[in-house]
């Protein structure tokens, strides 16, 4: 083969390699303007210090529950929310492992309703907790343990395989952030202020065994065992969402295992009043998921118990990240301004 | 060389396009809960029968004209899977509402409380479907007469002893959707009908 040969195949392949990355590019969901839930994962790996106290990890019910400005602002700690829709027991087992690649927080505050679930549920959430995280040894696992029987490895490793049907429904997001992307969450967390008041939340439909699934004990126990092995409190949470339903009987589980395990397990569900919360004015969905005056309660509430039990610093007089964080509060503040601005009650 | 490429190009361009209908991942209307294939759409479509004709039908009668096990309340047909608005508002009123949105999706699943019996949809573009119907008390019966408190007997005698356990219940399943009872002891605690769209 000459070398003019040679040349010319190299040159093709790299025309069509380029070609291959850049619709992959244009054709994957941004996440940015609708659905932005499925950009947090990756958000997390733009944070220039990663020198968190306390990691969340979980699904909906931390990342909207909960406030790291606050944490910084009332008790000077640093956190981060690694949370994702739907986000399953075994996902936030490889997302604590993926994490600990980067830092080692102190504390890792884990939200428990994930268990119930004990078998992969559904692809569009898979994609949002999965696509997001750096590739990784963890990151495989991730989706060999979640994926469902529809799903291939191969169209996590190549995207375009699977979106490739999107060049349909292309939108102006799209081009606009082909190769550049926005900031959706403040250290991870969903900010909403509107209000829906809570009202008529039905209660739970009568199960035929409550008990927890093998699968989902399995990874809590991975959880539990890595923490330990890198010197971490991990803090079992229910936060306080009135839906769905959280049963008696799995909450006796989870207080339980945090017995045997001596684990600090908190049900801010049953703490409600005593953290303050309004469901007519703290829930911007029903009761669902608080909105900013609820979660800023609860987090107030959290990093009370956090700051007594693990006697965390108070880390203000760190002028590098007092200086970030106050870099955040202006865009945690304008993002309040943006949304209309705190509501009277 | 050019034409090479760009040959080459447009034949990825043909591969990558040539099966655009597969099942969409990421919709912002679809139901999370009740799954992203669009599947589901087709398996929607039978408008409930509100019973305009006049005729006095047995519950019985009115569920075999139906597919899969129906609920019946007065002289309201309720299929799983059936678009969910004639059938709400041949009900009525109901005692309760609630809505709950999908995490992330825009999709909102609704529940209809309606004292004795829970009405759930969950939502297609924009058109709501039944995903199940929980009966809460024995004011009210399926067609063939089992309510809460029945015997396993009474079950068996009504549906057959074909049935399968998925996770302790007892399910038989029938064109596409499945009725669901919890046994406390021997008696009925939980009926249960239910779509399999979300299963899939």
């Amino acid at each position: 083969m000459t070398r003019q040969k040679i040349v010319r195949i190299g040159l093709s392949a790299s025309v069509i390699g380029i070609s291959l990355i850049l619709l992959q590019r244009l054709l994957v969901p941004k996440y940015v303007t609708d659905v932005v839930e499925g950009r947090m994962i990756a958000e997390y790996y733009e944070e220039s210090d990663k020198d968190h106290d306390v990691i969340f990890i979980g699904d909906c019910e931390v990342y909207e529950n909960f406030s790291p400005q606050v944490l910084w602002d009332d008790y000077g700690i640093n956190s981060y929310i690694r949370g994702s829709a739907q986000q399953l027991v075994w996902q936030s087992y490889y997302l604590l492992e993926d994490t600990l690649r980067y830092e080692q927080p102190d504390v890792v505050v884990f939200n428990v309703l994930a268990m119930k679930y004990n078998t992969p549920q559904n692809e569009a959430y898979n994609r949002m907790s999965l696509e997001g995280m750096r590739w990784s040894w963890s990151k495989v696992l991730s989706i060999e343990a979640s994926m469902t029987e529809e799903e291939n490895l191969i169209e996590y490793v190549f995207p375009l395989l699977r979106y490739h049907s999107r060049w349909q429904e292309l939108g102006k997001d799209d081009i606009t952030y082909m190769f550049r992307t926005k900031q959706v969450s403040f250290n991870g967390y969903y900010m909403r202020t509107d209000i829906k008041p809570a009202e008529n939340v039905p209660e739970g439909k009568k199960l035929a065994d409550y008990t927890f699934g093998d699968n989902a004990y399995l990874y809590l126990d991975k959880m539990v065992q890595l923490c330990k092995d890198n010197g971490i409190r991990l803090v079992l949470i229910k936060a306080p969402s009135l839906y769905p339903y959280w049963y008696d009987e799995w909450d006796e589980q989870m207080e339980q295992y945090a017995a045997q395990n001596g684990l600090l397990y908190v049900n801010l569900l049953e703490a409600a009043d005593e953290i303050g919360l309004d469901y007519s004015r703290d829930t911007y969905d029903g009761g669902l998921h608080l909105n900013l005056y609820g979660a800023e309660k609860t987090t107030r509430y959290l990093g009370r118990i956090l700051q007594q039990e693990y006697g965390l610093a108070d880390r203000h007089q760190d002028a590098r990240l007092e200086a970030e964080w106050q870099a955040k509060a202006a865009a945690y503040e304008a993002e309040i301004q943006r949304q209309g601005g705190y509501k009277e009650p | 060389m050019k034409k090479k490429v760009l040959g080459m190009m447009l034949g990825m361009a043909v591969v990558l396009t040539g099966c655009a209908g597969s099942t969409k991942v990421i919709e912002k209307d679809t139901a999370a809960a009740g799954g992203e294939s669009g599947a589901q759409q087709e398996a929607a479509a039978e408008t409930a029968d509100a019973d305009g004709d006049g005729e006095e039908k047995t519950q019985e009668a009115a569920a075999a004209e139906h597919k899969g096990y129906v609920f019946v309340y007065n002289d309201v047909t309720i299929e799983m899977d059936a678009e969910a608005a004639p059938i709400v508002e041949a009900l009525g009123e109901p005692a309760s509402y609630f809505e709950a949105p999908s995490c992330a999706f825009e999709g909102i699943d609704k529940v209809y409380t309606y004292g004795s019996f829970e009405l759930d949809t969950y939502p297609i573009e924009g058109t709501d479907y039944v995903s199940s119907v929980v009966i809460k008390d024995d004011m009210v019966s399926t067609p063939e007469g089992i309510c809460i408190g029945s015997s396993r007997q009474d079950m068996e005698g009504a549906y057959g002893t074909q049935w399968s356990d998925e996770e302790g219940m007892i399910v038989y399943e029938k064109d596409g959707m499945k009725l669901c009872f919890i046994l406390e002891g021997n008696a009925i605690a939980s009926i249960e009908f239910r779509s399999t769209a979300a299963d899939q």
